[in-house]
């Protein structure tokens, strides 16, 4: 459902993605793994239109939207979660959920439903649903953005190291939440530096250094993997 | 709205100043609420640009004084009403702010403030000098049936007409809250103002919101400009100090306060009421509204400091 071809992308004259490849299929969860500055977080700004590709292309159900504007690929059906959660703090957890939905012709009509069947992932955020979204702590404000990102009925989830700043246990939990949401008809970007996580949820995965895939390969043989066990799961 | 205990302290405080003033001074009274309240309907156009574009309109006086030179071309013209021609100014205004944000301020927004402030000062340069070239800068008057119409309490009187603005100004700011709280272009305009990034992640068009809170800004000027209009003399540079003043407002109420700037307006307008009453001080009031106003961001972060 997304392809991604040759792409490049730098800031000013710094170049972060080196003519990167990869595919994401129908229902599939995907992982992008790498440390800090490998250019996971630009990989998916430039998905989603948050920084302009110097080359290349993003082809998402054989429509080409790479120079589409952020608003529009949301339309489209790709839903993102950031790594600064980017919610709206004066307004109540509910509020920024309904906003999930607002401006999205198809899942505006079912605000109400949406609404309840996050709750049911997320009961914590129906016990807060008359909190501001900025008083809350960071654990829930990134339950809160997973489920504003969810509120679109998106075909495709992407998430950019949910698990950031998280205590071990949330992440845990967070994980297992996604494992649930994965189960539902969408399609699943990971990137994430926590690898050891990430790999229970994805169903393949490619490892970013320097901004050019590394290697690719299916969850299991990249827990396998020597490369990866040595410097991303201290084995 | 909810206040809190704070704020009804300050309203309560508020309304003892009034009463002191009304036993003491009642012209100033009246008179400070009417400029007050003209003050703040000039003001909340002004600090919604700046919440929600995080642009301080240099040329905000300007929008106003084109839109008083508007309703003037229209009443000489063609003899329409002032008050009648509230329809077209603000939807020639609107046009005309549109046109000057698509091709100016639309491209300084990630700019820093320094630019910003730069391009609109040569925005305000340029409609001045553009209305000095058409009308030339002889002062111009409108006279209407019910410019001067006043009001007699035993043997002191006073003027109404400018009572509109008082009432205005609280429509604006209830329709303005009305707007942003319940619909949906509203609830857009307000995350706009709170995180662009997120409205552009849950599907807002965020350049569309700006476009569209710059034109809404420059268009309630425009409605402020025909109401003016009877009882101003207009100039070049009219407009002008309603610049400062606006900011001035707008950064004593604090960023998105929109109640606070009206209590702001209505107690810095009689100030300056009451100052400009005491004979040999007129010169003062000036002098008094941004000392006030320096007082009071100095006395914020301190206790924001803190």
């Amino acid at each position: 459902m997304l392809e991604i071809n040759n792409l490049d992308v730098s800031y000013d004259k710094i170049q972060v993605i080196w003519d990167l490849s990869l595919k994401i299929s129908n229902n599939e969860a995907v992982g992008i793994f790498g440390p800090n500055g490998s250019g996971k977080s630009t990989l998916i700004k430039a998905i989603m239109g948050l920084v302009s590709a110097g080359s290349g292309e993003v082809i998402y159900n054989g429509e080409s939207i790479t120079d589409f504007e952020t608003h529009n690929i949301t339309k489209k059906g790709i839903a993102l979660v950031p790594q600064r959660r980017e919610l709206f703090p004066l307004m109540s957890v509910k509020e920024n959920l309904r906003l999930g939905a607002a401006y999205i012709p198809k899942a505006r009509k079912r605000i109400e439903e949406n609404l309840q069947s996050i709750y049911q992932i997320f009961p914590i955020l129906k016990e807060r649903e008359k909190q501001l979204a900025g008083t809350m702590s960071g654990g829930q404000q990134r339950m809160l953005a997973v489920g504003r990102a969810l509120m679109s009925n998106p075909k495709l989830l992407i998430l950019d190291e949910p698990s950031i700043g998280l205590q071990p246990s949330l992440v845990t939990d967070l994980f297992k939440k996604l494992n649930e949401i994965k189960k539902q008809d969408v399609s699943v970007l990971l990137a994430e530096q926590n690898v050891r996580q990430g790999l229970k949820v994805i169903d393949r995965g490619y490892v970013l250094e320097n901004g050019k895939i590394a290697f690719a390969d299916n969850a299991e043989k990249l827990s396998n993997n020597e490369h990866i066990q040595k410097t991303y799961l201290g084995l | 709205m909810s206040l809190t205990k704070k704020q009804y302290i300050m309203l309560f405080l508020l309304a003892l100043i009034i009463l002191i003033i009304a036993l003491w001074q009642p012209h100033a009274l009246i008179y400070g609420i009417q400029r007050g309240s003209l003050y703040a309907l000039i003001a909340l156009p002004l600090a919604l640009v700046l919440g929600i574009l995080g642009v301080l309109n240099l040329a905000h006086g300007e929008f106003l004084t084109v839109g008083l030179y508007l309703s003037y071309m229209l009443y000489e013209r063609f003899n329409l009403d002032p008050l009648l021609s509230i329809i077209p100014v603000v939807i020639i205004l609107s046009l005309i702010g549109a046109g000057i944000y698509l091709l100016t301020i639309k491209h300084v927004l990630k700019d820093g403030h320094l630019n910003q402030l730069l391009l609109t000062f040569g925005v305000s340069l340029i409609l001045i000098e553009i209305i000095n070239i058409i009308w030339t800068s002889r002062p111009r008057n409108v006279f209407t049936s019910y410019s001067y119409s006043s009001m007699s309490i035993g043997n002191f009187s006073f003027g109404t007409y400018e009572f509109l603005y008082f009432f205005m100004a609280i429509a604006v700011l209830i329709l303005l809250q009305l707007f942003l709280k319940k619909t949906r272009l509203g609830q857009a305009t307000f995350a706009v103002g709170q995180n662009p990034r997120g409205a552009k992640i849950v599907g807002i068009n965020v350049s569309y919101v700006y476009l569209f809170v710059f034109t809404l800004a420059v268009a309630i000027l425009g409605l402020v400009g025909a109401v003016m209009l009877p009882r101003t003399a207009i100039f070049p540079a009219v407009g002008s100090p309603f610049s400062l003043k606006s900011f001035a407002l707008a950064a004593m109420a604090g960023l998105g306060n929109m109640n606070g700037i009206l209590i702001a307006g209505i107690g810095l307008g009689i100030g300056e009421a009451v100052i400009k009453s005491i004979p040999g001080a007129g010169g003062w009031a000036d002098i008094v509204f941004f000392g006030v106003l320096i007082a009071v961001i100095i006395a914020r972060s301190y206790r924001e400091g803190n």
